[in-house]
Protein backbone atom coordinates (compact mmCIF):
# COMPACT_ATOMS: atom_id res chain seq x y z
CA UNK A 1 0.00 0.00 0.00
CA UNK A 2 1.19 3.56 -0.72
CA UNK A 3 2.09 5.78 2.20
CA UNK A 4 2.03 2.79 4.53
CA UNK A 5 4.54 4.36 6.89
CA UNK A 6 2.62 7.65 6.89
CA UNK A 7 -0.61 5.85 7.74
CA UNK A 8 1.06 4.00 10.59
CA UNK A 9 2.72 7.15 11.91
CA UNK A 10 -0.57 9.05 11.77
CA UNK A 11 -2.34 6.26 13.68
CA UNK A 12 0.42 6.20 16.29
CA UNK A 13 0.28 9.96 16.82
CA UNK A 14 -3.52 9.97 16.94
CA UNK A 15 -3.57 7.19 19.52
CA UNK A 16 -0.91 8.93 21.59
CA UNK A 17 -2.87 12.20 21.63
CA UNK A 18 -6.11 10.46 22.55
CA UNK A 19 -4.39 8.52 25.33
CA UNK A 20 -4.28 11.80 27.27
CA UNK A 21 -2.26 11.50 30.51
CA UNK A 22 -1.92 7.73 30.16
CA UNK A 23 -3.81 4.67 31.38
CA UNK A 24 -2.76 4.93 35.05
CA UNK A 25 -3.99 8.48 35.57
CA UNK A 26 -7.18 7.80 33.64
CA UNK A 27 -7.84 4.66 35.72
CA UNK A 28 -7.34 6.64 38.93
CA UNK A 29 -9.93 9.18 37.80
CA UNK A 30 -12.38 6.50 36.82
CA UNK A 31 -11.94 4.88 40.24
CA UNK A 32 -12.85 8.22 41.84
CA UNK A 33 -16.03 8.26 39.77
CA UNK A 34 -14.83 11.19 37.63
CA UNK A 35 -15.25 11.40 33.87
CA UNK A 36 -12.20 12.30 31.81
CA UNK A 37 -12.15 15.25 29.39
CA UNK A 38 -13.17 13.23 26.33
CA UNK A 39 -15.90 11.36 28.19
CA UNK A 40 -17.32 14.67 29.35
CA UNK A 41 -17.41 16.09 25.84
CA UNK A 42 -18.98 12.92 24.47
CA UNK A 43 -21.67 13.06 27.13
CA UNK A 44 -22.39 16.75 26.49
CA UNK A 45 -22.52 16.72 22.68
CA UNK A 46 -24.90 14.97 20.30
CA UNK A 47 -23.53 11.50 19.48
CA UNK A 48 -20.86 11.58 16.77
CA UNK A 49 -21.05 15.36 16.37
CA UNK A 50 -17.65 16.38 17.79
CA UNK A 51 -15.02 17.69 15.37
CA UNK A 52 -11.89 18.08 17.42
CA UNK A 53 -9.38 20.81 16.62
CA UNK A 54 -5.90 20.89 18.07
CA UNK A 55 -5.57 17.15 18.66
CA UNK A 56 -1.91 17.29 17.64
CA UNK A 57 -1.08 20.44 19.58
CA UNK A 58 1.57 19.98 22.26
CA UNK A 59 3.55 22.11 24.68
CA UNK A 60 5.62 24.94 23.22
CA UNK A 61 8.61 23.62 25.23
CA UNK A 62 10.45 20.93 23.24
CA UNK A 63 11.26 18.90 26.38
CA UNK A 64 7.53 18.60 27.22
CA UNK A 65 6.23 17.66 23.77
CA UNK A 66 5.99 13.95 24.44
CA UNK A 67 4.06 14.38 27.69
CA UNK A 68 1.62 17.09 26.70
CA UNK A 69 -1.00 15.62 24.34
CA UNK A 70 -3.41 18.32 23.14
CA UNK A 71 -1.47 20.55 25.59
CA UNK A 72 -3.95 19.62 28.29
CA UNK A 73 -7.16 20.89 26.74
CA UNK A 74 -9.46 19.09 24.30
CA UNK A 75 -11.11 21.59 21.95
CA UNK A 76 -13.54 21.41 19.08
CA UNK A 77 -16.89 22.05 17.51
CA UNK A 78 -19.98 19.97 18.17
CA UNK A 79 -23.74 20.00 18.10
CA UNK A 80 -26.05 20.01 21.09
CA UNK A 81 -29.69 19.29 20.28
CA UNK A 82 -28.69 19.86 16.68
CA UNK A 83 -27.23 23.36 17.29
CA UNK A 84 -23.58 24.25 16.73
CA UNK A 85 -21.39 25.03 19.75
CA UNK A 86 -17.69 25.54 20.38
CA UNK A 87 -16.42 23.58 23.36
CA UNK A 88 -13.30 22.93 25.37
CA UNK A 89 -12.60 20.47 28.15
CA UNK A 90 -9.54 20.74 30.36
CA UNK A 91 -7.61 17.50 30.73
CA UNK A 92 -6.28 17.39 34.27
CA UNK A 93 -4.31 14.22 33.50
CA UNK A 94 -1.99 16.22 31.23
CA UNK A 95 0.30 18.45 33.31
CA UNK A 96 -2.66 19.36 35.52
CA UNK A 97 -4.37 21.12 32.59
CA UNK A 98 -2.14 24.01 33.56
CA UNK A 99 -2.41 27.29 31.66
CA UNK A 100 0.28 27.35 29.00
CA UNK A 101 0.94 29.01 25.67
CA UNK A 102 -0.43 26.49 23.18
CA UNK A 103 -3.42 25.55 25.35
CA UNK A 104 -4.29 29.23 25.64
CA UNK A 105 -3.93 29.69 21.88
CA UNK A 106 -6.33 26.80 21.30
CA UNK A 107 -8.94 28.30 23.61
CA UNK A 108 -8.48 31.78 22.12
CA UNK A 109 -8.92 30.36 18.60
CA UNK A 110 -12.09 28.57 19.64
CA UNK A 111 -13.46 31.60 21.46
CA UNK A 112 -12.83 33.87 18.47
CA UNK A 113 -14.34 31.35 16.09
CA UNK A 114 -17.44 31.06 18.31
CA UNK A 115 -17.84 34.84 18.26
CA UNK A 116 -17.31 35.12 14.49
CA UNK A 117 -19.68 32.29 13.69
CA UNK A 118 -22.36 32.96 16.28
CA UNK A 119 -22.05 29.90 18.50
CA UNK A 120 -22.16 29.48 22.28
CA UNK A 121 -18.77 28.83 23.85
CA UNK A 122 -18.65 26.11 26.51
CA UNK A 123 -15.76 25.33 28.82
CA UNK A 124 -15.56 22.27 31.04
CA UNK A 125 -12.90 23.64 33.31
CA UNK A 126 -10.22 22.20 35.52
CA UNK A 127 -6.84 23.80 35.93
CA UNK A 128 -3.99 23.44 38.41
CA UNK A 129 -2.88 27.02 37.66
CA UNK A 130 -0.22 28.57 35.46
CA UNK A 131 2.26 26.03 34.08
CA UNK A 132 5.74 26.32 35.53
CA UNK A 133 8.34 27.03 34.46
CA UNK A 134 6.66 28.06 31.18
CA UNK A 135 5.10 31.24 32.57
CA UNK A 136 8.13 32.15 34.68
CA UNK A 137 10.53 34.89 33.72
CA UNK A 138 10.01 38.00 31.63
CA UNK A 139 9.71 36.06 28.39
CA UNK A 140 7.28 33.62 29.99
CA UNK A 141 5.06 36.29 31.48
CA UNK A 142 5.41 38.54 28.45
CA UNK A 143 4.30 35.65 26.25
CA UNK A 144 1.13 35.24 28.30
CA UNK A 145 0.12 38.75 27.35
CA UNK A 146 0.43 38.31 23.60
CA UNK A 147 -2.82 38.11 21.75
CA UNK A 148 -5.30 36.34 24.02
CA UNK A 149 -7.25 39.32 25.31
CA UNK A 150 -9.97 39.60 27.91
CA UNK A 151 -12.43 41.67 25.93
CA UNK A 152 -15.80 40.19 26.85
CA UNK A 153 -18.62 41.76 24.85
CA UNK A 154 -21.31 39.07 25.21
CA UNK A 155 -21.56 38.42 21.46
CA UNK A 156 -22.37 34.78 22.19
CA UNK A 157 -23.33 32.96 25.38
CA UNK A 158 -20.43 31.61 27.43
CA UNK A 159 -21.11 28.80 29.85
CA UNK A 160 -18.53 27.25 32.17
CA UNK A 161 -18.71 24.05 34.20
CA UNK A 162 -16.18 23.79 37.02
CA UNK A 163 -15.62 20.06 37.39
CA UNK A 164 -12.38 19.89 39.35
CA UNK A 165 -9.73 22.14 40.87
CA UNK A 166 -9.76 25.44 38.99
CA UNK A 167 -7.05 27.96 39.76
CA UNK A 168 -5.96 29.52 36.49
CA UNK A 169 -7.32 30.10 33.02
CA UNK A 170 -10.58 28.26 33.73
CA UNK A 171 -11.24 30.61 36.65
CA UNK A 172 -10.89 33.65 34.40
CA UNK A 173 -13.29 32.08 31.93
CA UNK A 174 -15.76 31.12 34.64
CA UNK A 175 -16.01 34.60 36.10
CA UNK A 176 -16.49 36.12 32.64
CA UNK A 177 -19.17 33.58 31.72
CA UNK A 178 -22.90 34.14 31.55
CA UNK A 179 -23.50 31.06 33.65
CA UNK A 180 -21.37 28.81 35.84
CA UNK A 181 -22.27 25.35 37.11
CA UNK A 182 -19.99 23.72 39.68
CA UNK A 183 -19.76 20.13 40.82
CA UNK A 184 -19.53 19.64 44.58
CA UNK A 185 -15.94 18.80 45.48
CA UNK A 186 -14.54 20.99 42.71
CA UNK A 187 -12.71 24.21 43.57
CA UNK A 188 -12.84 27.69 42.05
CA UNK A 189 -10.36 30.35 43.08
CA UNK A 190 -7.72 32.70 41.74
CA UNK A 191 -4.94 30.78 43.44
CA UNK A 192 -4.57 27.33 44.98
CA UNK A 193 -4.29 26.68 48.73
CA UNK A 194 -0.66 25.67 48.13
CA UNK A 195 0.30 29.03 46.61
CA UNK A 196 -1.84 30.85 49.17
CA UNK A 197 0.02 29.17 52.04
CA UNK A 198 3.41 30.20 50.61
CA UNK A 199 2.50 33.75 49.58
CA UNK A 200 0.49 35.00 52.55
CA UNK A 201 1.05 32.28 55.18
CA UNK A 202 -2.65 31.47 55.13
CA UNK A 203 -3.17 27.77 55.70
CA UNK A 204 -6.64 27.13 54.42
CA UNK A 205 -8.79 24.17 53.57
CA UNK A 206 -9.55 24.01 49.80
CA UNK A 207 -13.31 23.91 50.46
CA UNK A 208 -13.13 27.08 52.54
CA UNK A 209 -10.96 28.88 49.99
CA UNK A 210 -12.65 27.72 46.83
CA UNK A 211 -15.55 25.33 47.53
CA UNK A 212 -19.10 25.30 46.21
CA UNK A 213 -20.62 26.76 49.38
CA UNK A 214 -18.40 29.84 49.23
CA UNK A 215 -18.86 30.40 45.51
CA UNK A 216 -22.60 29.74 45.33
CA UNK A 217 -23.74 31.22 48.67
CA UNK A 218 -21.25 33.95 49.61
CA UNK A 219 -19.84 35.27 46.31
CA UNK A 220 -22.57 34.28 43.85
CA UNK A 221 -19.96 33.55 41.17
CA UNK A 222 -21.47 30.09 40.73
CA UNK A 223 -25.05 29.88 39.46
CA UNK A 224 -25.90 26.22 40.05
CA UNK A 225 -24.30 23.36 41.99
CA UNK A 226 -24.57 19.66 41.18
CA UNK A 227 -23.51 16.42 42.85
CA UNK A 228 -21.98 14.84 39.73
CA UNK A 229 -20.32 15.65 36.41
CA UNK A 230 -23.27 14.10 34.59
CA UNK A 231 -25.74 16.45 36.29
CA UNK A 232 -23.56 19.46 35.51
CA UNK A 233 -23.50 18.54 31.82
CA UNK A 234 -27.28 18.06 31.83
CA UNK A 235 -27.62 21.58 33.30
CA UNK A 236 -25.65 23.01 30.34
CA UNK A 237 -27.78 21.17 27.78
CA UNK A 238 -30.92 22.39 29.50
CA UNK A 239 -29.74 26.01 29.68
CA UNK A 240 -28.77 26.13 25.99
CA UNK A 241 -32.35 25.34 25.03
CA UNK A 242 -33.43 28.75 26.41
CA UNK A 243 -30.71 30.72 24.63
CA UNK A 244 -30.02 31.99 21.13
CA UNK A 245 -26.74 30.91 19.52
CA UNK A 246 -25.63 34.55 19.50
CA UNK A 247 -26.78 38.05 20.38
CA UNK A 248 -28.12 38.68 16.87
CA UNK A 249 -30.91 36.11 16.98
CA UNK A 250 -33.93 35.23 19.10
CA UNK A 251 -34.00 32.31 21.55
CA UNK A 252 -35.52 29.08 20.21
CA UNK A 253 -39.10 28.19 21.14
CA UNK A 254 -40.40 25.05 22.82
CA UNK A 255 -43.91 23.57 22.88
CA UNK A 256 -46.27 25.34 25.28
CA UNK A 257 -46.99 23.63 28.60
CA UNK A 258 -49.66 24.55 31.13
CA UNK A 259 -48.33 25.65 34.54
CA UNK A 260 -47.64 22.91 37.09
CA UNK A 261 -49.96 24.58 39.61
CA UNK A 262 -53.36 26.05 38.83
CA UNK A 263 -53.73 29.85 38.86
CA UNK A 264 -56.31 29.47 41.65
CA UNK A 265 -53.52 28.39 43.96
CA UNK A 266 -51.93 31.86 43.93
CA UNK A 267 -54.66 33.10 46.23
CA UNK A 268 -53.99 30.25 48.66
CA UNK A 269 -50.21 30.80 48.60
CA UNK A 270 -50.42 34.53 49.33
CA UNK A 271 -50.90 35.03 53.10
CA UNK A 272 -53.78 37.32 54.03
CA UNK A 273 -51.71 38.74 56.87
CA UNK A 274 -49.37 41.34 55.36
CA UNK A 275 -46.49 40.53 57.72
CA UNK A 276 -46.37 36.83 56.86
CA UNK A 277 -43.92 35.30 54.40
CA UNK A 278 -44.28 32.71 51.63
CA UNK A 279 -42.16 31.14 48.92
CA UNK A 280 -42.58 33.19 45.75
CA UNK A 281 -41.20 30.31 43.66
CA UNK A 282 -44.44 28.45 44.23
CA UNK A 283 -46.38 31.42 42.91
CA UNK A 284 -44.18 31.46 39.81
CA UNK A 285 -45.09 27.81 39.22
CA UNK A 286 -48.72 28.94 38.90
CA UNK A 287 -47.78 31.35 36.10
CA UNK A 288 -45.04 29.86 33.88
CA UNK A 289 -44.89 26.66 31.81
CA UNK A 290 -44.60 23.52 33.96
CA UNK A 291 -41.01 22.57 34.82
CA UNK A 292 -39.56 25.60 33.03
CA UNK A 293 -38.10 27.58 35.96
CA UNK A 294 -34.32 27.52 35.66
CA UNK A 295 -32.74 29.43 38.56
CA UNK A 296 -29.60 31.56 38.44
CA UNK A 297 -27.71 32.06 41.75
CA UNK A 298 -30.51 30.52 43.79
CA UNK A 299 -28.33 30.19 46.92
CA UNK A 300 -27.09 33.81 46.76
CA UNK A 301 -28.99 37.01 47.57
CA UNK A 302 -32.03 34.84 48.19
CA UNK A 303 -34.51 37.62 48.89
CA UNK A 304 -34.71 37.95 45.12
CA UNK A 305 -35.19 35.04 42.72
CA UNK A 306 -33.68 35.26 39.25
CA UNK A 307 -34.04 32.68 36.54
CA UNK A 308 -35.21 31.74 33.10
CA UNK A 309 -38.64 30.34 32.45
CA UNK A 310 -40.94 29.70 29.54
CA UNK A 311 -44.22 31.43 28.89
CA UNK A 312 -46.22 29.55 26.27
CA UNK A 313 -42.95 28.00 25.08
CA UNK A 314 -40.96 31.24 24.79
CA UNK A 315 -37.93 32.12 26.92
CA UNK A 316 -38.51 34.81 29.51
CA UNK A 317 -36.39 36.15 32.35
CA UNK A 318 -37.96 36.24 35.81
CA UNK A 319 -36.85 38.49 38.66
CA UNK A 320 -39.06 38.00 41.72
CA UNK A 321 -38.79 39.13 45.32
CA UNK A 322 -38.97 36.11 47.58
CA UNK A 323 -40.38 37.05 50.99
CA UNK A 324 -39.38 33.62 52.34
CA UNK A 325 -35.88 35.08 52.74
CA UNK A 326 -35.31 38.34 54.66
CA UNK A 327 -39.02 39.03 54.24
CA UNK A 328 -38.26 40.02 50.64
CA UNK A 329 -36.09 42.95 51.79
CA UNK A 330 -33.47 43.52 49.09
CA UNK A 331 -29.83 43.67 50.19
CA UNK A 332 -26.58 44.40 48.35
CA UNK A 333 -26.26 40.83 47.06
CA UNK A 334 -29.84 40.85 45.78
CA UNK A 335 -29.09 44.07 43.85
CA UNK A 336 -25.98 42.58 42.23
CA UNK A 337 -27.92 39.46 41.37
CA UNK A 338 -30.83 41.32 39.76
CA UNK A 339 -28.54 43.68 37.84
CA UNK A 340 -26.39 40.86 36.45
CA UNK A 341 -29.49 38.98 35.39
CA UNK A 342 -30.84 42.04 33.54
CA UNK A 343 -27.47 42.31 31.76
CA UNK A 344 -27.80 38.67 30.75
CA UNK A 345 -31.40 38.98 29.46
CA UNK A 346 -30.63 42.19 27.59
CA UNK A 347 -27.56 40.68 25.93
CA UNK A 348 -29.44 37.67 24.52
CA UNK A 349 -32.80 39.19 23.53
CA UNK A 350 -34.79 37.67 26.38
CA UNK A 351 -37.73 39.77 27.62
CA UNK A 352 -38.03 39.86 31.40
CA UNK A 353 -40.63 40.46 34.08
CA UNK A 354 -40.10 41.66 37.63
CA UNK A 355 -42.41 40.60 40.45
CA UNK A 356 -42.46 42.93 43.45
CA UNK A 357 -43.16 41.93 47.03
CA UNK A 358 -40.71 43.78 49.21
CA UNK A 359 -40.86 45.94 52.32
CA UNK A 360 -37.99 47.87 50.69
CA UNK A 361 -34.22 47.81 50.49
CA UNK A 362 -32.66 46.38 53.60
CA UNK A 363 -31.27 49.37 55.43
CA UNK A 364 -28.64 49.37 58.17
CA UNK A 365 -24.92 49.21 58.74
CA UNK A 366 -24.29 45.83 57.08
CA UNK A 367 -25.65 47.14 53.79
CA UNK A 368 -23.80 50.43 53.96
CA UNK A 369 -20.53 48.58 54.45
CA UNK A 370 -21.28 46.66 51.25
CA UNK A 371 -21.92 49.90 49.30
CA UNK A 372 -25.59 49.04 48.93
CA UNK A 373 -26.44 52.55 47.72
CA UNK A 374 -24.17 52.15 44.71
CA UNK A 375 -25.55 48.69 44.02
CA UNK A 376 -29.15 49.92 44.12
CA UNK A 377 -28.27 52.51 41.48
CA UNK A 378 -26.39 49.94 39.35
CA UNK A 379 -29.52 47.80 39.37
CA UNK A 380 -31.84 50.63 38.37
CA UNK A 381 -29.38 51.81 35.72
CA UNK A 382 -29.34 48.31 34.21
CA UNK A 383 -33.13 48.39 34.13
CA UNK A 384 -33.13 51.78 32.40
CA UNK A 385 -30.60 50.69 29.76
CA UNK A 386 -32.17 47.31 28.95
CA UNK A 387 -33.85 47.42 25.56
CA UNK A 388 -35.66 44.07 25.61
CA UNK A 389 -39.36 44.10 26.56
CA UNK A 390 -39.58 44.63 30.33
CA UNK A 391 -42.74 44.07 32.31
CA UNK A 392 -43.57 44.44 36.00
CA UNK A 393 -46.12 42.88 38.32
CA UNK A 394 -46.67 44.20 41.84
CA UNK A 395 -47.79 41.19 43.87
CA UNK A 396 -48.04 42.60 47.35
CA UNK A 397 -45.71 45.18 48.91
CA UNK A 398 -43.68 47.64 46.89
CA UNK A 399 -42.07 50.39 48.93
CA UNK A 400 -39.69 53.25 48.38
CA UNK A 401 -36.79 53.13 45.94
CA UNK A 402 -37.38 49.37 45.63
CA UNK A 403 -40.69 50.20 43.89
CA UNK A 404 -38.66 51.97 41.19
CA UNK A 405 -35.99 49.25 40.91
CA UNK A 406 -38.71 46.65 40.51
CA UNK A 407 -40.01 48.50 37.50
CA UNK A 408 -42.17 51.33 38.86
CA UNK A 409 -42.18 53.94 36.08
CA UNK A 410 -39.38 52.09 34.29
CA UNK A 411 -41.21 49.18 32.63
CA UNK A 412 -43.04 48.86 29.34
CA UNK A 413 -46.20 47.84 31.22
CA UNK A 414 -47.02 47.47 34.91
CA UNK A 415 -49.84 45.45 36.42
CA UNK A 416 -50.66 45.70 40.12
CA UNK A 417 -52.46 42.77 41.72
CA UNK A 418 -55.53 43.74 43.74
CA UNK A 419 -53.55 42.43 46.73
CA UNK A 420 -50.81 45.05 46.30
CA UNK A 421 -49.88 48.09 48.36
CA UNK A 422 -47.52 50.84 47.25
CA UNK A 423 -45.91 53.67 49.16
CA UNK A 424 -42.72 55.24 50.42
CA UNK A 425 -42.42 53.20 53.63
CA UNK A 426 -44.55 50.63 55.41
CA UNK A 427 -47.38 52.45 57.24
CA UNK A 428 -46.16 51.07 60.55
CA UNK A 429 -42.84 52.87 60.02
CA UNK A 430 -44.44 55.84 58.27
CA UNK A 431 -46.61 56.83 61.24
CA UNK A 432 -43.59 57.02 63.52
CA UNK A 433 -41.64 59.09 61.01
CA UNK A 434 -44.42 61.48 59.88
CA UNK A 435 -46.24 61.93 63.22
CA UNK A 436 -43.28 61.34 65.54
CA UNK A 437 -45.38 58.77 67.40
CA UNK A 438 -44.49 55.27 68.59
CA UNK A 439 -47.27 52.74 69.05
CA UNK A 440 -46.58 52.29 72.78
CA UNK A 441 -47.27 56.02 73.36
CA UNK A 442 -50.88 55.96 72.06
CA UNK A 443 -51.93 52.64 70.47
CA UNK A 444 -55.43 53.78 69.41
CA UNK A 445 -54.24 56.92 67.64
CA UNK A 446 -51.27 55.12 66.12
CA UNK A 447 -53.49 52.37 64.68
CA UNK A 448 -55.93 54.89 63.23
CA UNK A 449 -53.11 56.85 61.56
CA UNK A 450 -51.59 53.61 60.22
CA UNK A 451 -54.97 52.55 58.78
CA UNK A 452 -55.34 55.90 57.04
CA UNK A 453 -51.85 55.58 55.56
CA UNK A 454 -52.57 52.02 54.40
CA UNK A 455 -55.70 53.21 52.59
CA UNK A 456 -53.54 55.62 50.58
CA UNK A 457 -51.36 52.71 49.43
CA UNK A 458 -54.05 51.21 47.20
CA UNK A 459 -53.17 49.84 43.74
CA UNK A 460 -56.21 51.68 42.36
CA UNK A 461 -54.56 54.96 43.37
CA UNK A 462 -51.45 53.87 41.45
CA UNK A 463 -53.59 53.01 38.42
CA UNK A 464 -55.55 56.23 39.01
CA UNK A 465 -52.51 58.34 38.11
CA UNK A 466 -51.66 55.74 35.39
CA UNK A 467 -48.38 54.79 37.10
CA UNK A 468 -49.72 51.24 36.73
CA UNK A 469 -51.41 50.37 33.45
CA UNK A 470 -53.88 48.04 35.13
CA UNK A 471 -54.99 46.35 38.34
CA UNK A 472 -55.51 42.62 37.86
CA UNK A 473 -56.69 39.53 39.68
CA UNK A 474 -53.50 37.49 40.39
CA UNK A 475 -55.08 34.57 38.56
CA UNK A 476 -55.01 36.57 35.30
CA UNK A 477 -51.23 37.07 35.40
CA UNK A 478 -50.22 34.46 32.81
CA UNK A 479 -52.72 35.77 30.26
CA UNK A 480 -51.72 39.37 30.93
CA UNK A 481 -48.00 38.63 30.49
CA UNK A 482 -48.62 36.72 27.26
CA UNK A 483 -50.71 39.50 25.81
CA UNK A 484 -48.25 42.25 26.76
CA UNK A 485 -45.35 40.31 25.25
CA UNK A 486 -47.28 39.86 22.00
CA UNK A 487 -47.48 43.64 21.83
CA UNK A 488 -43.99 44.53 23.02
CA UNK A 489 -42.19 41.95 20.93
CA UNK A 490 -43.37 43.80 17.84
CA UNK A 491 -40.82 46.59 18.19
CA UNK A 492 -38.69 47.26 15.12
CA UNK A 493 -35.59 45.07 15.04
CA UNK A 494 -37.61 41.90 15.37
CA UNK A 495 -36.87 41.49 19.06
CA UNK A 496 -33.10 41.99 18.76
CA UNK A 497 -32.15 44.57 21.37
CA UNK A 498 -29.53 47.31 21.16
CA UNK A 499 -27.39 45.52 23.81
CA UNK A 500 -26.19 48.59 25.64
CA UNK A 501 -25.42 46.35 28.63
CA UNK A 502 -23.33 43.84 26.72
CA UNK A 503 -20.06 45.48 27.78
CA UNK A 504 -20.99 45.88 31.44
CA UNK A 505 -18.58 44.42 34.00
CA UNK A 506 -18.43 40.65 33.90
CA UNK A 507 -18.94 40.46 37.67
CA UNK A 508 -21.19 42.98 39.40
CA UNK B 1 -22.76 13.84 65.50
CA UNK B 2 -22.09 17.44 64.66
CA UNK B 3 -23.09 20.81 66.08
CA UNK B 4 -24.64 23.11 63.49
CA UNK B 5 -24.77 26.85 64.14
CA UNK B 6 -27.97 28.60 63.12
CA UNK B 7 -27.50 32.24 62.17
CA UNK B 8 -29.89 35.13 61.75
CA UNK B 9 -30.05 36.21 58.11
CA UNK B 10 -31.18 39.71 59.02
CA UNK B 11 -30.82 42.42 61.66
CA UNK B 12 -33.99 42.82 63.73
CA UNK B 13 -35.41 41.47 66.95
CA UNK B 14 -36.70 38.13 68.18
CA UNK B 15 -40.48 38.26 67.94
CA UNK B 16 -41.35 34.72 69.04
CA UNK B 17 -39.62 31.43 69.82
CA UNK B 18 -41.23 28.60 67.83
CA UNK B 19 -39.28 25.57 69.07
CA UNK B 20 -38.15 24.47 72.51
CA UNK B 21 -34.87 23.13 73.84
CA UNK B 22 -34.27 19.48 73.12
CA UNK B 23 -36.93 19.37 70.43
CA UNK B 24 -36.23 17.23 67.36
CA UNK B 25 -36.62 19.43 64.26
CA UNK B 26 -36.91 18.51 60.61
CA UNK B 27 -35.01 20.43 57.93
CA UNK B 28 -36.63 23.87 57.41
CA UNK B 29 -38.67 23.59 60.62
CA UNK B 30 -39.12 27.04 62.22
CA UNK B 31 -36.92 27.69 65.27
CA UNK B 32 -37.98 31.27 65.90
CA UNK B 33 -39.57 34.25 64.17
CA UNK B 34 -37.74 37.55 63.85
CA UNK B 35 -39.32 40.93 63.30
CA UNK B 36 -37.52 43.17 60.82
CA UNK B 37 -38.63 45.59 58.12
CA UNK B 38 -42.13 45.08 59.64
CA UNK B 39 -42.09 41.46 58.44
CA UNK B 40 -42.28 38.22 60.41
CA UNK B 41 -39.18 36.39 59.24
CA UNK B 42 -38.75 32.75 60.21
CA UNK B 43 -35.40 31.29 61.22
CA UNK B 44 -35.48 27.75 59.81
CA UNK B 45 -33.42 24.71 60.76
CA UNK B 46 -30.76 24.41 58.01
CA UNK B 47 -30.67 20.64 58.56
CA UNK B 48 -32.67 18.16 60.63
CA UNK B 49 -31.46 17.94 64.21
CA UNK B 50 -32.10 18.36 67.92
CA UNK B 51 -32.31 21.92 69.26
CA UNK B 52 -29.36 21.97 71.64
CA UNK B 53 -29.04 25.68 72.45
CA UNK B 54 -31.24 28.74 72.12
CA UNK B 55 -28.98 31.76 72.44
CA UNK B 56 -31.56 34.57 72.32
CA UNK B 57 -34.78 35.45 74.12
CA UNK B 58 -38.03 36.96 72.89
CA UNK B 59 -37.71 40.72 72.37
CA UNK B 60 -33.92 40.61 72.09
CA UNK B 61 -32.24 42.45 69.19
CA UNK B 62 -30.15 40.31 66.80
CA UNK B 63 -27.57 41.22 64.18
CA UNK B 64 -27.29 39.78 60.68
CA UNK B 65 -25.05 36.72 60.86
CA UNK B 66 -25.41 36.33 64.66
CA UNK B 67 -25.56 32.74 65.94
CA UNK B 68 -29.02 32.41 67.50
CA UNK B 69 -29.23 28.65 68.08
CA UNK B 70 -27.26 25.43 67.81
CA UNK B 71 -28.53 22.12 66.49
CA UNK B 72 -27.09 18.69 67.14
CA UNK B 73 -27.29 16.35 64.18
Amino acid sequence: MSFEDKIAEHARRTARAKAMGGPEKLARRAAEGLLNARERLAMLADPGSISEIGLFAVSARPEDRERSPADGVVTGYARIDGREVALAASDLTVLGASSARIASQKIAHLRNSAIRNGMPFLLLGECAGARMPDAQGAAGMGGVGLGYGFNRRRETPWITAILGPSFGLSTWFAVQSDFVVMRKGAALAVSSPKVTAVAISEEIDPEELAGWRLQSEVTGLVDQVTETDEEALAVIRRLLAYLPGHAGELPPEAPERAPARPAEEILALLPESRGKVYDARKVLECIFDAGSLFPFKERFGRSIFTGLARLAGRSIGVIACNPLFKGGALDADACDKAASFIVFCDSYNIPFVQFADTPGFLIGQAGERQRVGGKIMNYVQALELASVPKLAVIMRKSYGQAYLNLGGGLSDEIAAWFTSEIGFVDPAVGVSVVHNLRREQDPARYDELARAMARDNSPYDLAGIFAAQTVIDPRETRDWLQRMLEVHRRRPGGGIGSHRLSVWPTTL
Amino acid sequence: MAIIEVRSEITGKVWRLDASMGEMLGEEAPIMTLESMKMEIPVLAPVAGRLKELLVAEGEPVKEGQVVARLET
